[in-house]
């Protein structure tokens, strides 16, 4: 009890208006933050990738693979957030052995599962199955063996299996997108059917999530393929860039307008939760939703961009202008996910009164565990690409 | 005609696939037909499947689903764990004094074990499981301790400054809590609205301008209940364009100012400046 007190009324002196008891503390903090970002992210490479395969964009091509291990670097991280939150992560592989159809969040461990296992580990298998098997005959030790494990042993590298492998990874493709889709629709889904909080019930919430992921998606591989390339001491390939930012571009606009569009239409229709909503944008999220979300990761970076295709300036001027609006996208998206998760949070269901979030530093919920999830990541992101490098000279002859 | 020969044809077309494949159907030569990576790769999956399948059979109980999404058996382990509380029917058998100087009073709903804590060893063995009070000052304020979110009328202190040193006990009886003297303030029961007031420009204006609280509100306040006026006149008194009073005071027309409304359907008058 004494805990308890001491734990809440630092947090009581900064409330704001009338709330409820169990309203002080916010129950979903950093870590539910981190987690629809990070799937956003995978959904959104994802995407990228799939612009080669299905859509047939020659320009992106040697992002392609650095696309689907980004992927998959993330789609390995994105669960932790919501294990480290939950705690007990052994008993997290009930939901699979007795699955909850009536349970929205019990049923995202198949949609995982699903993206995972059938999508981005078969489409990585089947786009590298050629050339993990003349890699292992030219290894030797654990490198070989480990080459011949990923590639199930398999040894057939003649024209026709080839054929066959380019065809089934473009069906995975195909099936992959819906797929992507699903993967963070149903995240945006999650916070969209909380009929009882006016910041997250909205039918949009799904589709805002999901172009908000695509454009993370595209800057993070963007950013990677600019960071990466000179540390091999490559070129950067500037048709692919002027490709990426321009869908980064478009993106942005799909996804600017349905924010816009969502905001229209909650000021239009004026619900009873108006006035908080409106004390929470002007006061409590200013800084984090109209200064960093909207104009510096989403204004800026577009105004940005915009500059690039209209002038004609130097290449030189060009990388560096992708790869700072890239970096302000990543702020502005992990703001955005920032506004939904705390923000919708931060108000009384009263809708008479604000409270506040104070993030800690050490402890599960803390900053340092998140800190080290979004760096987990590049870590596997790292053994990734050591292991299966994505790059074209590595393509075996 | 040429229809009838084409729907015809296209039926005996469809027929022999029905038929003819599954009797031609070699397994080794299908078999032979799969690419060599799908074969490795149909192994791999139906060994996971096989694993999950296994470890579902191992790990889930037999008797899970019987009756909902949970195991059957947990409702008769969870009936069967030993029963601490008893109810406060049987407290009356022995303490029907207690029972019913309670049974009248404003702790009438607070059951005994919510004080007295669990009975049920106690009901047992009343020699040896012997039942204690909470007696010190912390307890109270649990309920009584004063909190924006508790329902008007409903008794709080802010126990910090409420005699700050004694027990509750020492003035209140828990089975029938009165306070030892009838409250002199309306803020010691309406502590809210006190609180609301005391920031608004309303603070001057006395609770009994606008209540008329018949004496005995204070002993039995659900039973006499104060007054609310009931008239836009009410309000006119001070606000309205003639109305006597200081120059600050602001002020409408009653006949053109929302005619159709009471003046509190849209100013609380406990914090008029809110909107």
């Amino acid at each position: 009890m004494e805990e308890i007190v001491k734990h809440l009324t630092p947090l009581l002196k900064e409330i704001t208006g009338y709330i409820y008891p169990n309203e002080i503390e916010l129950h979903w903090g950093l870590l539910i933050v981190i987690y629809p970002y990070l799937t956003g992210l995978v959904a959104g490479a994802f995407i990228l990738a799939s612009l080669v395969k299905v859509f047939n964009v020659k320009e992106v091509q040697p992002t392609y693979r650095i696309s689907l291990l980004t992927a998959l670097a993330f789609l390995i991280v994105a669960p932790l957030p919501l294990l480290a939150h939950l705690g007990h992560p052994e008993r997290s592989f009930e939901i699979f052995l007795t699955p909850n159809t009536s349970s929205a969040m019990a049923m995202f461990g198949f949609v995982y599962a699903w993206y995972l296992m059938a999508v981005l580990l078969l489409e990585i298998w089947f786009d590298y199955r050629r050339d993990i098997i003349l890699w292992a005959e030219k290894e030797s030790g654990w490198k070989k063996w480990m080459h011949k494990i990923t590639s199930l042993f398999s040894s057939d590298i003649s024209e026709r299996a080839l054929r066959f492998d380019r065809k089934a990874a473009k069906i995975i493709t195909i099936i992959g997108i819906p797929s992507a889709f699903l993967l963070h629709g149903y995240v945006g889904f999650i916070f969209g059917s909380v009929k009882a909080n006016p910041w997250w019930s909205s039918v949009l919430m799904p589709i805002v999530f999901l172009f908000s992921a695509i454009v993370s998606g595209i800057a993070l591989v963007l950013l990677i393929y600019m960071i990466v390339t000179p540390l091999r001491k490559k070129n950067i390939d500037m048709a692919c860039l002027n490709k990426m930012a321009t869908f980064l571009f478009l993106a942005m606009i799909v996804d600017f307008s349905l924010e816009a569009l969502d905001f229209v239409h909650r000021i239009y229709e004026s619900e009873e939760s108006i006035k908080i909503l409106t004390q929470l944008v002007s006061g409590k999220l200013f800084s984090s939703l109209i200064v960093v979300q909207l104009l510096i990761g989403m204004l800026i970076p577009l105004g940005a961009i915009a500059a690039v295709k209209i002038f004609k300036w130097p290449d030189e001027l060009k990388r560096l202008t992708y790869f700072l609006s890239a970096i302000l996208v990543q702020v502005g998206i992990f703001s955005t996910r920032w506004n939904v998760v705390i923000g919708g949070q931060l108000f009384s269901k009263s809708f008479s009164g604000l409270t506040v979030y104070k993030t800690t530093f050490l402890g599960l919920e803390g900053l340092l565990v998140s800190l080290g999830l979004l760096l987990l990541p590049f870590i596997i992101l790292y053994i990734l690409f050591y292991v299966l490098p994505p790059w074209e000279e590595a393509r075996a002859a | 005609m040429a229809c009838n020969l084409n729907k015809k044809s296209m039926f005996v077309v469809f027929a022999r696939f029905i038929i003819e494949r599954p009797m031609n159907f070699n397994p080794e030569s299908f078999w032979n037909k799969i690419p060599e990576q799908v074969k490795r790769l149909a192994i791999l999956i139906v060994i996971l499947f096989a694993l999950f399948v296994v470890v579902r059979t191992v790990l889930v109980p037999s008797d899970f689903g019987e009756h909902g999404h949970f195991r059957a058996s947990a409702v008769e382990e969870i009936a069967s764990q030993e029963i601490r509380y008893a109810g406060q029917e049987i407290c009356l058998d022995c303490h029907d004094d207690v029972v019913e100087t309670r049974r009248v009073g404003f702790h009438r709903d607070v059951a005994c074990e919510v004080c007295h804590g669990p009975a049920a060893g106690h009901i047992d063995d009343p020699e040896e499981v012997v039942l204690e009070a909470p007696r010190e000052r912390g307890y109270c304020p649990l309920c009584h301790e004063y909190l924006p979110s508790r329902p008007t009328g409903f008794p709080q202190i802010v126990s910090a400054s409420h005699n700050p040193i004694k027990p509750c006990i020492s003035c209140h009886d828990p089975h029938d809590p009165v306070p030892p003297e009838t409250p002199k303030e309306c803020a010691a029961c309406h502590a809210t609205i006190a609180r609301t007031k005391a920031i608004s420009h309303h603070v001057y204006v006395d609770c009994t301008r606008c209540h008329e609280a018949p004496e005995e509100h204070r002993a039995h306040p659900r039973e006499f209940r104060p007054t609310k006026p009931a008239a836009r006149e009410f309000c006119g008194g001070c606000h309205a364009k003639d109305a006597p009073g200081e120059k600050g005071i602001p002020r409408v027309d009653l006949e053109t100012h929302e005619a159709r409304y009471v003046c509190w359907q849209c100013h609380y008058p406990h914090l008029p400046e809110a909107r």
